[in-house]
């Protein structure tokens, strides 16, 4: 009997384990495991390398999350450069950067790319932010936006100036000027956080 | 049924449970659209001029085409002759919405993009987001086809898809 009602327990750990991914936002059709930190949890650290519209950034200075403490850091994964998806994401961001995050906040898109083909991304775009290569999905597996055959899932998620987790969406879509929205009141609001 | 009858077909539920919720998402799966022979949702979003359009009043009537696209999508302008092609042959037989996707967009920009190029669909303009979500749009020259009995036939992106060819399957059944 007790047996019985540790299997029991286990079950409905599991299913707790799953539920915040259905209420994070509401738009989830699709159950699925993820992991990566909760809002009010602090940001795992990474070190990537990165590239901007410019250049491939030195591979003696890679972006460091910590290095930003102090400050508001959106971090935006996504599937892959120049995929129609992506691109709209990315310039949307681009062209809306002040409406959506306004002055000294750190903005970095990460996906698995090479850091040349993120020099080319976003030259093309004219990206106003850097683009960070996790090849390995390495990080993103930390904040449970590691996909499958290199594509990283659509997440986007606000680092506030502690270094904690203000805001996740881990079904973000390129195309929901909701979910812009959304997002740009995160960011105001984790200014001040 | 006995305790242990009880027991093991729990633990069996427990597993298929397990099983179920630890299936991977496929490859982006967040960006595959809704799915073909789904029912298409109906929903009621407005035009650009903000008056009010129910899709729904056409879904399960007759055949239905609906384009997301946006002023700044290349591959929406490279799609533009198909659409008018398949309206000059279709038009009369399946309603054509082509709906604004409202990022990074402005109604004024928009009505001054329909002004000069002139689709061959009526406008709509999503700024809630509401049809984005209820198709699960991927991306923008996402077009997707809704038979006369309101399932979703087709679904499709870029700029070379063959509308006639889809329209002709739907519009003669």
């Amino acid at each position: 009997m007790v047996r019985f009602a540790r299997i029991l327990l286990a079950g409905s750990s599991l299913l707790a384990s799953v539920s915040p991914l259905a209420a994070q936002g509401g738009y989830s059709p699709t159950v699925a495991l993820v992991s990566g930190p909760d809002v009010g949890r602090q940001a795992p650290g990474f070190s990537l390398p990165w590239a901007n519209k410019d250049s491939v950034g030195p591979a003696s200075a890679p972006y460091e999350l910590w290095r930003d403490r102090g400050k508001t850091v959106v971090l935006a994964f996504y599937p892959k450069d120049f995929t129609s998806g992506c691109t709209a994401e990315m310039r949307t961001f681009a062209e809306q950067y002040d409406s959506l995050f306004g002055p000294d906040i750190v903005v970095v898109g990460i996906s698995a790319d090479s850091v040349e083909t993120h020099a080319r991304f976003a030259s093309s775009l004219n990206l106003p932010f850097r683009l960070l290569s996790d090849p390995q999905q390495k990080v993103a597996a930390k904040y449970g936006s590691k996909g499958d055959e290199g594509y990283m899932h659509r997440t986007v998620y606000v680092v506030g100036p502690k270094g904690t987790v203000t805001y996740r969406n881990l079904r973000f879509n390129a195309l929901d000027p909701k979910q812009y929205a959304e997002l740009a009141g995160a960011v105001r609001a984790a200014k001040g956080s | 049924m006995t305790f242990e009858r009880g027991y093991r077909l729990f633990l069996r539920s427990i597993g298929l449970l397990a099983a179920l919720i630890a299936r991977p998402i496929p490859a982006h799966a967040q960006d595959e659209g809704i799915a073909v022979g789904a029912k298409a949702p109906a929903v009621a979003i407005h035009d650009v001029d903000g008056k009010p359009v129910d899709i729904g009043q056409y879904i399960g009537k007759k055949p239905v085409l609906l384009e997301f696209w946006a002023t700044w999508c290349e591959r929406c302008e490279a799609l533009l002759p198909r659409v008018r092609a398949a309206k000059a042959a279709f038009g009369d037989k399946v309603e054509f919405f082509g709906v604004n996707v409202a990022v990074n967009q402005t109604p004024d920009r928009v009505r001054r993009w329909v002004e000069e190029n002139k689709p061959p669909y009526r406008t709509l303009y999503d700024d809630e987001g509401t049809s984005i979500r209820a198709y699960n749009v991927p991306t923008t020259s996402y077009v997707v086809v809704v038979d006369r009995t309101g399932k979703v036939a087709y679904t499709g992106t870029g700029g070379t898809q063959d509308i006639s060819a889809v329209l002709r399957t739907v519009a003669e059944k």
